[in-house]
Protein backbone atom coordinates (compact mmCIF):
# COMPACT_ATOMS: atom_id res chain seq x y z
CA UNK A 1 0.00 0.00 0.00
CA UNK A 2 2.89 2.34 1.10
CA UNK A 3 4.63 1.25 -1.71
CA UNK A 4 2.16 1.60 -4.28
CA UNK A 5 1.78 5.14 -2.69
CA UNK A 6 5.11 6.32 -3.00
CA UNK A 7 5.27 4.78 -6.85
CA UNK A 8 1.93 6.82 -7.63
CA UNK A 9 3.53 9.76 -6.62
CA UNK A 10 6.64 9.34 -8.34
CA UNK A 11 5.03 8.86 -11.44
CA UNK A 12 2.78 11.63 -11.11
CA UNK A 13 5.70 13.77 -10.59
CA UNK A 14 7.57 12.63 -13.39
CA UNK A 15 4.71 12.73 -15.74
CA UNK A 16 4.19 16.46 -14.59
CA UNK A 17 7.46 17.50 -15.43
CA UNK A 18 7.20 15.63 -18.57
CA UNK A 19 4.02 17.52 -19.53
CA UNK A 20 5.33 21.04 -18.36
CA UNK A 21 7.45 20.87 -21.23
CA UNK A 22 4.43 21.27 -24.14
CA UNK A 23 4.88 25.14 -23.30
CA UNK A 24 3.88 26.17 -27.07
CA UNK A 25 1.29 24.04 -27.20
CA UNK A 26 -0.11 25.20 -23.59
CA UNK A 27 0.35 29.04 -25.26
CA UNK A 28 -1.58 28.28 -28.04
CA UNK A 29 -4.58 26.66 -25.84
CA UNK A 30 -4.76 29.48 -23.77
CA UNK A 31 -5.32 31.75 -26.98
CA UNK A 32 -7.83 29.39 -28.16
CA UNK A 33 -9.68 28.88 -25.15
CA UNK A 34 -9.68 32.94 -24.25
CA UNK A 35 -11.27 33.75 -28.24
CA UNK A 36 -13.75 31.14 -27.92
CA UNK A 37 -14.88 31.91 -24.70
CA UNK A 38 -15.30 35.51 -25.02
CA UNK A 39 -17.20 34.53 -27.84
CA UNK A 40 -19.36 32.72 -26.46
CA UNK A 41 -19.54 35.80 -23.31
CA UNK A 42 -20.78 37.58 -26.25
CA UNK A 43 -23.28 36.09 -27.34
CA UNK A 44 -24.74 35.35 -24.48
CA UNK A 45 -24.99 39.01 -23.88
CA UNK A 46 -26.94 39.55 -26.67
CA UNK A 47 -29.02 36.16 -26.37
CA UNK A 48 -30.35 37.73 -22.51
CA UNK A 49 -30.71 41.40 -23.67
CA UNK A 50 -33.22 39.64 -26.12
CA UNK A 51 -34.79 37.28 -23.67
CA UNK A 52 -34.80 39.32 -20.69
CA UNK A 53 -36.75 41.35 -22.76
CA UNK A 54 -39.34 38.74 -23.72
CA UNK A 55 -40.03 38.06 -20.36
CA UNK A 56 -37.13 35.34 -19.77
CA UNK A 57 -36.23 34.70 -16.07
CA UNK A 58 -33.69 31.79 -16.06
CA UNK A 59 -31.79 30.66 -13.05
CA UNK A 60 -28.77 32.45 -13.70
CA UNK A 61 -28.23 36.14 -14.31
CA UNK A 62 -26.02 37.69 -17.17
CA UNK A 63 -22.96 38.18 -14.93
CA UNK A 64 -23.23 34.77 -13.33
CA UNK A 65 -23.43 33.48 -16.96
CA UNK A 66 -20.25 34.87 -18.02
CA UNK A 67 -18.56 34.37 -14.84
CA UNK A 68 -19.61 30.20 -15.40
CA UNK A 69 -18.16 30.01 -18.51
CA UNK A 70 -14.64 31.10 -17.60
CA UNK A 71 -14.64 28.94 -14.71
CA UNK A 72 -15.90 26.42 -17.11
CA UNK A 73 -12.99 26.83 -19.83
CA UNK A 74 -10.50 26.67 -16.60
CA UNK A 75 -11.83 23.16 -15.63
CA UNK A 76 -12.29 22.17 -19.35
CA UNK A 77 -8.95 19.72 -19.00
CA UNK A 78 -10.75 17.72 -17.40
CA UNK A 79 -12.82 16.73 -20.21
CA UNK A 80 -11.42 15.08 -23.69
CA UNK A 81 -12.36 13.62 -26.97
CA UNK A 82 -10.56 9.83 -25.72
CA UNK A 83 -8.94 8.76 -23.40
CA UNK A 84 -5.05 9.70 -22.44
CA UNK A 85 -2.87 9.13 -25.65
CA UNK A 86 0.03 7.15 -24.30
CA UNK A 87 -2.15 4.75 -22.64
CA UNK A 88 -4.55 3.96 -25.75
CA UNK A 89 -0.87 3.63 -28.11
CA UNK A 90 -0.47 0.87 -25.26
CA UNK A 91 -3.69 -1.02 -25.42
CA UNK A 92 -3.71 -0.88 -28.86
CA UNK A 93 -0.18 -1.96 -29.76
CA UNK A 94 -0.39 -4.81 -26.96
CA UNK A 95 2.12 -3.43 -24.51
CA UNK A 96 -0.49 -3.06 -22.04
CA UNK A 97 0.58 -6.96 -21.14
CA UNK A 98 4.21 -5.85 -20.76
CA UNK A 99 2.94 -3.33 -18.08
CA UNK A 100 2.14 -6.64 -16.37
CA UNK A 101 5.66 -7.38 -15.69
CA UNK A 102 5.78 -4.76 -13.13
CA UNK A 103 5.18 -4.70 -9.81
CA UNK A 104 2.16 -2.49 -9.45
CA UNK A 105 -1.00 -1.67 -9.40
CA UNK A 106 -2.21 -0.68 -13.17
CA UNK A 107 -5.25 0.90 -12.13
CA UNK A 108 -3.65 3.63 -9.65
CA UNK A 109 -0.25 3.47 -11.85
CA UNK A 110 -2.71 4.98 -14.91
CA UNK A 111 -4.69 7.12 -13.03
CA UNK A 112 -1.90 8.88 -11.72
CA UNK A 113 -0.63 8.96 -15.45
CA UNK A 114 -3.77 10.89 -16.14
CA UNK A 115 -4.35 13.02 -13.37
CA UNK A 116 -0.78 14.21 -14.33
CA UNK A 117 -1.60 15.49 -17.57
CA UNK A 118 -4.73 17.08 -16.80
CA UNK A 119 -3.26 18.89 -13.85
CA UNK A 120 -0.74 20.09 -16.22
CA UNK A 121 -3.43 21.27 -19.04
CA UNK A 122 -5.18 22.63 -15.92
CA UNK A 123 -2.39 25.07 -14.45
CA UNK A 124 -0.43 25.71 -17.75
CA UNK A 125 -3.86 26.25 -19.67
CA UNK A 126 -6.88 26.78 -17.56
CA UNK A 127 -5.44 28.96 -14.85
CA UNK A 128 -3.81 31.11 -17.15
CA UNK A 129 -6.56 31.67 -19.43
CA UNK A 130 -8.83 32.77 -16.40
CA UNK A 131 -6.15 34.71 -14.62
CA UNK A 132 -6.04 37.09 -18.54
CA UNK A 133 -9.81 36.56 -18.46
CA UNK A 134 -10.13 39.21 -16.05
CA UNK A 135 -8.40 42.06 -18.44
CA UNK A 136 -11.17 41.64 -20.73
CA UNK A 137 -13.34 44.62 -20.47
CA UNK A 138 -17.22 45.39 -20.71
CA UNK A 139 -18.36 42.80 -18.12
CA UNK A 140 -17.15 40.06 -20.53
CA UNK A 141 -14.57 38.55 -19.00
CA UNK A 142 -13.81 36.27 -15.54
CA UNK A 143 -14.95 38.28 -12.39
CA UNK A 144 -14.54 37.32 -8.43
CA UNK A 145 -16.28 34.76 -6.77
CA UNK A 146 -19.39 35.58 -5.15
CA UNK A 147 -18.04 36.03 -2.26
CA UNK A 148 -14.79 34.78 -0.13
CA UNK A 149 -16.86 31.70 1.39
CA UNK A 150 -17.56 30.90 -2.62
CA UNK A 151 -14.18 30.72 -3.10
CA UNK A 152 -13.44 28.18 0.05
CA UNK A 153 -15.52 26.10 -0.99
CA UNK A 154 -14.64 26.08 -4.72
CA UNK A 155 -11.46 24.48 -4.01
CA UNK A 156 -11.86 21.20 -2.92
CA UNK A 157 -14.93 21.02 -5.12
CA UNK A 158 -12.04 21.39 -8.15
CA UNK A 159 -10.10 19.05 -6.17
CA UNK A 160 -12.80 16.67 -6.20
CA UNK A 161 -14.28 17.02 -9.77
CA UNK A 162 -10.66 16.27 -10.91
CA UNK A 163 -11.06 13.12 -8.83
CA UNK A 164 -14.22 12.52 -10.87
CA UNK A 165 -13.27 13.10 -14.35
CA UNK A 166 -9.85 10.99 -13.52
CA UNK A 167 -12.26 8.28 -12.00
CA UNK A 168 -14.20 8.17 -15.06
CA UNK A 169 -11.66 8.64 -17.48
CA UNK A 170 -10.51 5.71 -16.06
CA UNK A 171 -13.72 3.54 -16.40
CA UNK A 172 -13.69 4.16 -19.80
CA UNK A 173 -9.89 3.38 -20.10
CA UNK A 174 -10.62 0.04 -18.79
CA UNK A 175 -13.91 -1.22 -20.92
CA UNK A 176 -11.31 0.30 -23.97
CA UNK A 177 -8.83 -2.55 -23.43
CA UNK A 178 -11.39 -4.45 -25.07
CA UNK A 179 -9.39 -3.69 -28.28
CA UNK A 180 -12.01 -5.89 -30.14
CA UNK A 181 -14.61 -2.85 -29.85
CA UNK A 182 -12.67 -0.28 -31.21
CA UNK A 183 -13.24 3.48 -30.66
CA UNK A 184 -16.80 3.45 -30.71
CA UNK A 185 -17.81 2.97 -27.54
CA UNK A 186 -15.29 5.24 -26.09
CA UNK A 187 -16.50 8.48 -28.06
CA UNK A 188 -19.66 7.37 -27.26
CA UNK A 189 -19.13 7.25 -23.21
CA UNK A 190 -16.85 10.37 -23.88
CA UNK A 191 -19.13 12.29 -24.90
CA UNK A 192 -21.52 12.19 -22.36
CA UNK A 193 -19.84 13.83 -19.91
CA UNK A 194 -19.47 16.77 -22.48
CA UNK A 195 -22.70 17.34 -22.63
CA UNK A 196 -24.19 16.52 -19.03
CA UNK A 197 -21.20 18.60 -17.07
CA UNK A 198 -22.78 21.82 -18.35
CA UNK A 199 -19.75 22.11 -20.49
CA UNK A 200 -22.02 23.37 -23.23
CA UNK A 201 -24.31 25.36 -21.35
CA UNK A 202 -24.63 25.37 -17.94
CA UNK A 203 -27.09 22.80 -16.24
CA UNK A 204 -29.11 25.90 -14.66
CA UNK A 205 -30.59 27.42 -18.05
CA UNK A 206 -32.19 24.37 -19.51
CA UNK A 207 -35.62 23.70 -18.00
CA UNK A 208 -37.22 23.90 -14.79
CA UNK A 209 -38.09 20.00 -14.60
CA UNK A 210 -34.76 18.68 -15.58
CA UNK A 211 -33.01 20.49 -12.48
CA UNK A 212 -33.19 17.73 -10.18
CA UNK A 213 -31.73 15.16 -12.52
CA UNK A 214 -29.11 17.54 -13.97
CA UNK A 215 -27.94 17.96 -10.34
CA UNK A 216 -27.73 14.20 -9.03
CA UNK A 217 -26.45 13.12 -12.74
CA UNK A 218 -22.48 11.81 -12.40
CA UNK A 219 -21.31 14.39 -14.34
CA UNK A 220 -22.58 17.57 -12.80
CA UNK A 221 -19.63 17.41 -10.59
CA UNK A 222 -17.15 17.65 -13.42
CA UNK A 223 -18.17 21.44 -14.32
CA UNK A 224 -21.15 22.32 -12.65
CA UNK A 225 -21.15 22.07 -9.28
CA UNK A 226 -18.04 23.46 -9.22
CA UNK A 227 -18.82 26.62 -10.98
CA UNK A 228 -22.13 26.77 -9.32
CA UNK A 229 -20.49 27.28 -5.76
CA UNK A 230 -17.80 29.67 -7.33
CA UNK A 231 -20.66 31.98 -8.93
CA UNK A 232 -22.86 31.53 -5.42
CA UNK A 233 -25.47 30.04 -7.60
CA UNK A 234 -25.34 27.12 -5.04
CA UNK A 235 -24.77 28.42 -1.75
CA UNK A 236 -21.56 27.68 0.27
CA UNK A 237 -23.66 26.17 2.97
CA UNK A 238 -25.10 23.29 0.47
CA UNK A 239 -21.65 22.38 -0.57
CA UNK A 240 -21.58 19.06 1.77
CA UNK A 241 -23.77 18.44 -0.73
CA UNK A 242 -22.79 18.59 -3.95
CA UNK A 243 -18.79 17.39 -2.88
CA UNK A 244 -20.58 14.33 -1.58
CA UNK A 245 -22.57 14.19 -4.88
CA UNK A 246 -19.06 14.27 -6.33
CA UNK A 247 -17.19 11.87 -3.97
CA UNK A 248 -20.33 9.40 -4.09
CA UNK A 249 -19.88 8.87 -8.05
CA UNK A 250 -16.25 9.10 -8.61
CA UNK A 251 -16.31 6.00 -5.89
CA UNK A 252 -18.47 4.71 -8.12
CA UNK A 253 -16.43 4.88 -11.04
CA UNK A 254 -13.25 3.89 -9.52
CA UNK A 255 -15.28 0.66 -8.12
CA UNK A 256 -16.42 -0.06 -11.60
CA UNK A 257 -13.20 0.53 -12.98
CA UNK A 258 -11.00 -1.51 -10.95
CA UNK A 259 -13.74 -4.30 -11.43
CA UNK A 260 -13.70 -4.40 -15.07
CA UNK A 261 -10.11 -3.59 -15.56
CA UNK A 262 -9.37 -6.82 -13.17
CA UNK A 263 -11.72 -8.93 -15.17
CA UNK A 264 -9.89 -7.38 -18.68
CA UNK A 265 -6.68 -7.57 -17.29
CA UNK A 266 -7.28 -11.77 -17.33
CA UNK A 267 -7.76 -12.11 -20.65
CA UNK A 268 -5.58 -9.61 -22.32
CA UNK A 269 -3.39 -11.41 -24.55
CA UNK A 270 0.69 -9.70 -25.35
CA UNK A 271 0.55 -9.52 -28.90
CA UNK A 272 3.52 -10.62 -31.11
CA UNK A 273 7.52 -11.42 -30.00
CA UNK B 1 13.30 -28.99 -6.00
CA UNK B 2 13.62 -27.15 -9.21
CA UNK B 3 13.06 -23.25 -9.09
CA UNK B 4 11.48 -23.22 -12.31
CA UNK B 5 9.40 -26.47 -13.56
CA UNK B 6 7.08 -26.53 -16.55
CA UNK B 7 4.39 -29.44 -16.96
CA UNK B 8 2.37 -30.30 -20.22
CA UNK B 9 1.54 -26.80 -20.84
CA UNK B 10 -0.80 -26.24 -23.70
CA UNK B 11 -1.51 -23.01 -25.20
CA UNK B 12 -3.54 -22.48 -28.64
CA UNK B 13 -4.31 -19.22 -29.88
CA UNK B 14 -7.59 -17.91 -31.95
CA UNK B 15 -6.48 -16.41 -35.33
CA UNK B 16 -9.44 -14.32 -37.62
CA UNK B 17 -9.11 -14.95 -40.60
CA UNK B 18 -10.65 -13.26 -43.64
CA UNK B 19 -12.07 -15.59 -46.50
CA UNK B 20 -10.28 -15.97 -49.55
CA UNK B 21 -11.55 -15.12 -53.34
CA UNK B 22 -12.84 -12.13 -55.18
CA UNK B 23 -15.61 -11.52 -52.31
CA UNK B 24 -13.21 -12.45 -49.31
CA UNK B 25 -13.30 -8.86 -48.78
CA UNK B 26 -16.88 -8.41 -48.56
CA UNK B 27 -17.38 -12.18 -46.87
CA UNK B 28 -15.28 -10.91 -44.07
CA UNK B 29 -17.02 -8.66 -42.84
CA UNK B 30 -19.77 -10.58 -42.09
CA UNK B 31 -18.13 -13.85 -40.80
CA UNK B 32 -14.70 -14.50 -39.59
CA UNK B 33 -13.33 -17.83 -40.31
CA UNK B 34 -11.90 -18.75 -36.82
CA UNK B 35 -8.63 -21.16 -36.91
CA UNK B 36 -7.22 -21.85 -33.60
CA UNK B 37 -3.14 -22.33 -33.59
CA UNK B 38 -1.12 -24.62 -31.62
CA UNK B 39 1.36 -22.26 -30.25
CA UNK B 40 2.25 -24.88 -27.39
CA UNK B 41 1.94 -28.32 -27.32
CA UNK B 42 2.56 -30.06 -23.88
CA UNK B 43 5.68 -28.41 -23.15
CA UNK B 44 7.52 -29.57 -19.91
CA UNK B 45 11.31 -28.91 -18.06
CA UNK B 46 12.49 -27.77 -15.27
CA UNK B 47 15.53 -25.74 -14.50
CA UNK B 48 17.38 -25.39 -11.40
CA UNK B 49 18.64 -22.48 -8.94
CA UNK B 50 21.22 -20.36 -10.87
CA UNK B 51 21.51 -22.31 -14.31
CA UNK B 52 22.04 -20.15 -17.58
CA UNK B 53 20.15 -21.97 -20.16
CA UNK B 54 19.66 -21.48 -23.58
CA UNK B 55 15.72 -21.95 -25.37
CA UNK B 56 15.86 -21.92 -28.76
CA UNK B 57 13.94 -22.62 -31.89
CA UNK B 58 12.86 -21.61 -35.37
CA UNK B 59 10.36 -18.60 -35.99
CA UNK B 60 6.73 -19.31 -34.88
CA UNK B 61 8.16 -22.55 -31.93
CA UNK B 62 6.55 -20.76 -29.29
CA UNK B 63 9.44 -19.07 -27.20
CA UNK B 64 8.11 -15.79 -26.62
CA UNK B 65 4.71 -17.83 -25.85
CA UNK B 66 6.88 -20.00 -23.08
CA UNK B 67 8.57 -16.88 -21.59
CA UNK B 68 5.07 -14.50 -21.26
CA UNK B 69 3.64 -18.11 -19.72
CA UNK B 70 6.43 -17.69 -17.09
CA UNK B 71 6.22 -14.15 -16.63
CA UNK B 72 2.74 -14.13 -16.00
CA UNK B 73 0.92 -12.24 -18.62
CA UNK B 74 -0.11 -14.83 -20.29
CA UNK B 75 -2.52 -17.98 -19.18
CA UNK B 76 -2.34 -21.35 -20.27
CA UNK B 77 -4.90 -23.43 -21.34
CA UNK B 78 -3.43 -26.09 -19.32
CA UNK B 79 -0.99 -27.90 -17.54
CA UNK B 80 1.64 -26.98 -14.21
CA UNK B 81 3.59 -23.71 -14.44
CA UNK B 82 5.31 -23.23 -10.94
CA UNK B 83 8.28 -20.74 -10.47
CA UNK B 84 9.99 -20.39 -7.21
CA UNK B 85 6.88 -22.54 -5.82
CA UNK B 86 4.36 -20.00 -7.24
CA UNK B 87 1.80 -20.11 -10.09
CA UNK B 88 2.63 -16.93 -12.26
CA UNK B 89 -0.58 -15.78 -13.40
CA UNK B 90 -2.32 -16.41 -9.94
CA UNK B 91 0.08 -14.49 -7.69
CA UNK B 92 1.35 -12.22 -10.45
CA UNK B 93 2.43 -9.28 -8.32
CA UNK B 94 4.70 -11.09 -5.70
CA UNK B 95 5.85 -12.98 -9.21
CA UNK B 96 7.05 -10.62 -10.78
CA UNK B 97 8.53 -8.77 -8.12
CA UNK B 98 10.89 -11.51 -8.40
CA UNK B 99 11.87 -11.59 -11.95
CA UNK B 100 13.13 -9.45 -14.60
CA UNK B 101 12.10 -9.79 -18.05
CA UNK B 102 13.27 -7.98 -21.37
CA UNK B 103 10.98 -8.64 -24.66
CA UNK B 104 13.33 -8.10 -26.98
CA UNK B 105 11.40 -6.76 -29.42
CA UNK B 106 9.31 -3.92 -27.21
CA UNK B 107 10.23 -1.29 -24.70
CA UNK B 108 9.23 -1.58 -21.47
CA UNK B 109 10.58 1.93 -20.58
CA UNK B 110 8.54 4.97 -20.60
CA UNK B 111 8.89 6.47 -23.69
CA UNK B 112 8.59 10.30 -23.15
CA UNK B 113 11.11 10.93 -20.20
CA UNK B 114 14.76 10.49 -19.78
CA UNK B 115 15.81 6.91 -18.77
CA UNK B 116 17.24 8.22 -15.95
CA UNK B 117 13.60 9.07 -14.82
CA UNK B 118 12.54 5.58 -15.71
CA UNK B 119 15.16 3.99 -13.22
CA UNK B 120 13.94 5.61 -10.24
CA UNK B 121 10.71 5.06 -10.55
CA UNK B 122 11.27 1.34 -11.10
CA UNK B 123 13.26 2.27 -7.90
CA UNK B 124 10.40 3.46 -6.20
CA UNK B 125 8.29 0.32 -7.86
CA UNK B 126 10.69 -2.25 -6.54
CA UNK B 127 10.94 -0.37 -3.56
CA UNK B 128 14.76 -0.42 -3.85
CA UNK B 129 16.70 1.41 -0.89
CA UNK B 130 18.32 4.78 -1.99
CA UNK B 131 21.92 3.32 -1.37
CA UNK B 132 20.65 0.12 -2.74
CA UNK B 133 19.95 1.73 -5.96
CA UNK B 134 22.99 4.07 -6.38
CA UNK B 135 25.08 1.12 -5.90
CA UNK B 136 23.48 -0.88 -8.56
CA UNK B 137 22.96 1.49 -11.11
CA UNK B 138 26.63 2.75 -11.64
CA UNK B 139 27.25 -1.18 -11.27
CA UNK B 140 25.14 -1.64 -14.61
CA UNK B 141 25.80 1.62 -16.33
CA UNK B 142 29.72 1.03 -16.54
CA UNK B 143 29.22 -2.40 -17.34
CA UNK B 144 26.88 -1.58 -20.32
CA UNK B 145 28.36 1.76 -20.87
CA UNK B 146 25.02 3.89 -21.13
CA UNK B 147 26.11 6.49 -18.54
CA UNK B 148 25.87 8.98 -21.40
CA UNK B 149 22.32 8.41 -22.61
CA UNK B 150 20.86 8.47 -18.96
CA UNK B 151 19.42 11.87 -19.89
CA UNK B 152 17.96 11.11 -23.33
CA UNK B 153 14.27 10.30 -23.77
CA UNK B 154 13.41 6.41 -24.45
CA UNK B 155 12.12 7.26 -28.05
CA UNK B 156 14.96 8.92 -28.96
CA UNK B 157 17.92 6.43 -28.40
CA UNK B 158 18.76 4.33 -30.89
CA UNK B 159 17.90 0.13 -30.67
CA UNK B 160 20.93 -0.60 -29.67
CA UNK B 161 21.43 1.71 -26.98
CA UNK B 162 17.87 1.26 -25.79
CA UNK B 163 18.33 -2.50 -25.45
CA UNK B 164 20.62 -1.99 -23.23
CA UNK B 165 18.88 0.46 -21.37
CA UNK B 166 15.72 -2.34 -21.17
CA UNK B 167 18.18 -4.54 -20.13
CA UNK B 168 19.14 -2.42 -17.19
CA UNK B 169 15.53 -1.82 -16.19
CA UNK B 170 15.23 -5.39 -16.01
CA UNK B 171 17.98 -6.00 -13.21
CA UNK B 172 18.04 -2.98 -11.21
CA UNK B 173 15.66 -4.57 -8.46
CA UNK B 174 18.08 -7.83 -8.12
CA UNK B 175 15.71 -10.39 -9.70
CA UNK B 176 16.52 -14.22 -8.99
CA UNK B 177 15.44 -15.37 -12.28
CA UNK B 178 15.83 -13.59 -15.31
CA UNK B 179 13.89 -14.20 -18.97
CA UNK B 180 15.56 -12.71 -21.90
CA UNK B 181 13.95 -13.43 -25.18
CA UNK B 182 16.13 -12.08 -27.96
CA UNK B 183 17.97 -9.66 -26.06
CA UNK B 184 20.71 -9.24 -28.37
CA UNK B 185 18.64 -8.02 -30.47
CA UNK B 186 20.32 -4.67 -32.33
CA UNK B 187 23.49 -4.71 -30.51
CA UNK B 188 26.98 -4.12 -31.62
CA UNK B 189 29.79 -6.26 -31.47
CA UNK B 190 31.06 -4.50 -28.46
CA UNK B 191 27.58 -4.51 -26.57
CA UNK B 192 27.04 -8.23 -26.88
CA UNK B 193 30.47 -9.04 -25.68
CA UNK B 194 29.66 -6.56 -22.43
CA UNK B 195 26.66 -8.07 -22.06
CA UNK B 196 27.45 -11.91 -22.40
CA UNK B 197 30.49 -10.89 -19.89
CA UNK B 198 27.94 -9.43 -17.77
CA UNK B 199 25.23 -12.40 -17.73
CA UNK B 200 28.12 -14.56 -16.66
CA UNK B 201 29.43 -12.47 -14.32
CA UNK B 202 25.90 -11.75 -12.28
CA UNK B 203 25.44 -15.29 -12.14
CA UNK B 204 28.21 -16.77 -11.31
CA UNK B 205 28.23 -13.61 -8.19
CA UNK B 206 24.50 -13.32 -7.38
CA UNK B 207 23.40 -17.03 -8.82
CA UNK B 208 20.69 -15.33 -10.96
CA UNK B 209 18.80 -17.89 -12.89
CA UNK B 210 18.83 -17.22 -16.82
CA UNK B 211 16.33 -18.24 -19.65
CA UNK B 212 17.58 -16.83 -22.48
CA UNK B 213 16.12 -16.57 -26.43
CA UNK B 214 18.02 -15.92 -29.21
CA UNK B 215 18.82 -16.74 -32.43
CA UNK B 216 22.15 -15.68 -32.11
CA UNK B 217 24.37 -18.96 -31.93
CA UNK B 218 27.03 -17.39 -30.23
CA UNK B 219 24.78 -16.00 -27.76
CA UNK B 220 24.30 -19.71 -26.37
CA UNK B 221 27.78 -20.91 -27.20
CA UNK B 222 29.39 -18.18 -24.78
CA UNK B 223 27.07 -18.56 -22.39
CA UNK B 224 24.40 -21.85 -21.96
CA UNK B 225 26.06 -25.20 -20.70
CA UNK B 226 22.56 -25.88 -21.15
CA UNK B 227 20.00 -26.06 -24.81
CA UNK B 228 16.15 -26.18 -24.69
CA UNK B 229 15.26 -26.62 -28.63
CA UNK B 230 11.88 -26.18 -28.79
CA UNK B 231 9.91 -26.85 -32.17
CA UNK B 232 5.86 -26.74 -32.76
CA UNK B 233 5.40 -26.07 -29.39
CA UNK B 234 7.26 -29.18 -28.53
CA UNK B 235 10.18 -29.53 -26.63
CA UNK B 236 12.68 -31.19 -28.88
CA UNK B 237 15.88 -31.64 -27.23
CA UNK B 238 17.35 -30.84 -24.07
CA UNK B 239 20.95 -31.04 -23.18
CA UNK B 240 24.31 -29.70 -23.61
CA UNK B 241 24.91 -27.96 -26.69
CA UNK B 242 28.12 -30.08 -27.52
CA UNK B 243 25.93 -33.21 -27.69
CA UNK B 244 23.95 -31.06 -30.58
CA UNK B 245 27.14 -30.39 -32.35
CA UNK B 246 28.14 -34.12 -32.00
CA UNK B 247 24.86 -35.15 -33.36
CA UNK B 248 24.71 -32.49 -36.07
CA UNK B 249 27.93 -31.78 -37.26
CA UNK B 250 29.29 -33.13 -40.27
CA UNK B 251 32.57 -32.73 -42.59
CA UNK B 252 31.08 -29.76 -44.60
CA UNK B 253 29.24 -28.22 -41.71
CA UNK B 254 31.69 -26.82 -39.02
CA UNK B 255 29.80 -23.31 -38.20
CA UNK B 256 27.44 -23.42 -35.28
CA UNK B 257 24.46 -21.86 -37.58
CA UNK B 258 24.74 -24.11 -40.33
CA UNK B 259 24.79 -27.61 -37.43
CA UNK B 260 21.59 -25.51 -36.13
CA UNK B 261 19.70 -25.07 -39.77
CA UNK B 262 20.92 -29.32 -40.02
CA UNK B 263 19.04 -29.89 -37.20
CA UNK B 264 15.93 -27.97 -37.62
CA UNK B 265 15.83 -29.44 -41.07
CA UNK B 266 16.42 -33.32 -39.26
CA UNK B 267 13.54 -32.48 -37.18
CA UNK B 268 11.16 -31.67 -40.19
CA UNK B 269 10.56 -27.75 -38.49
N1 LIG C 1 -1.45 -13.26 -29.84
C1 LIG C 1 -1.41 -14.26 -30.72
N2 LIG C 1 -2.51 -14.56 -31.46
C2 LIG C 1 -2.48 -15.59 -32.33
N3 LIG C 1 -1.43 -16.37 -32.55
C3 LIG C 1 -0.29 -16.13 -31.87
C4 LIG C 1 -0.24 -15.06 -30.92
N4 LIG C 1 0.99 -15.06 -30.37
C5 LIG C 1 1.68 -16.07 -30.97
N5 LIG C 1 0.90 -16.73 -31.86
C6 LIG C 1 1.31 -17.90 -32.65
O1 LIG C 1 1.90 -18.83 -31.78
C7 LIG C 1 3.06 -19.41 -32.36
C8 LIG C 1 4.26 -19.21 -31.46
O2 LIG C 1 4.62 -17.85 -31.41
P1 LIG C 1 5.85 -17.30 -30.57
O3 LIG C 1 5.77 -15.84 -30.60
O4 LIG C 1 5.87 -17.95 -29.25
O5 LIG C 1 7.09 -17.80 -31.45
P2 LIG C 1 8.64 -17.59 -31.20
O6 LIG C 1 9.20 -18.93 -30.93
O7 LIG C 1 8.88 -16.55 -30.20
O8 LIG C 1 9.15 -17.14 -32.62
P3 LIG C 1 10.25 -16.04 -33.03
O9 LIG C 1 11.55 -16.75 -33.05
O10 LIG C 1 9.86 -15.67 -34.40
O11 LIG C 1 10.18 -14.92 -32.06
C9 LIG C 1 3.20 -18.77 -33.73
O12 LIG C 1 2.69 -19.67 -34.69
C10 LIG C 1 2.34 -17.54 -33.68
O13 LIG C 1 1.75 -17.33 -34.92
MG1 LIG D 1 9.74 -14.63 -30.15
Amino acid sequence: MRKTVRACLSLFRISLAENFQYRTSALSGVVTNLVWCFIEAAAFGVFFKYAVNAGFSGGLTLAQTISYLWVREMLLMLLSYGINDELLTKITNGNVALEMCRPLDLYWHWFSRITAGKVAGFLMRGVICFLIAFLIPGGYGARLPASFSSFLVFLPSVFCAFLLGNAYEMLVTAIRTNTTWGDGPMHMMMLLPKVLSGSVLPLQLLPDFLQLVLLLQPFAGIIDIPARLYIGSMAPSEAWFGMSMQLFWSLTFIILGKWVMSRRLKSIVAQGG
Amino acid sequence: MAQILLDSIDKRFKVYERPDGKWGLIKGAFMRKVRSVQALDGIGFQIGEGELVGYIGPNGAGKSTTVKIMSGILTPDCGICEIGGRVPWKDRVKHVSEIGVVFGQRSQLWWDVPVSDSFSLLKDIYDIPETQYQERLRELTNALNIAEFLKIPARQLSLGQRMRCEIIAALLHRPKILFLDEPTIGLDAVSKLALRAFLKEENKRSGVTVLLTTHDMDDIEALCSRVMVIGRGRLLYDGALCGLKERYAAKDRQNIDEIIAAMYEDMAL
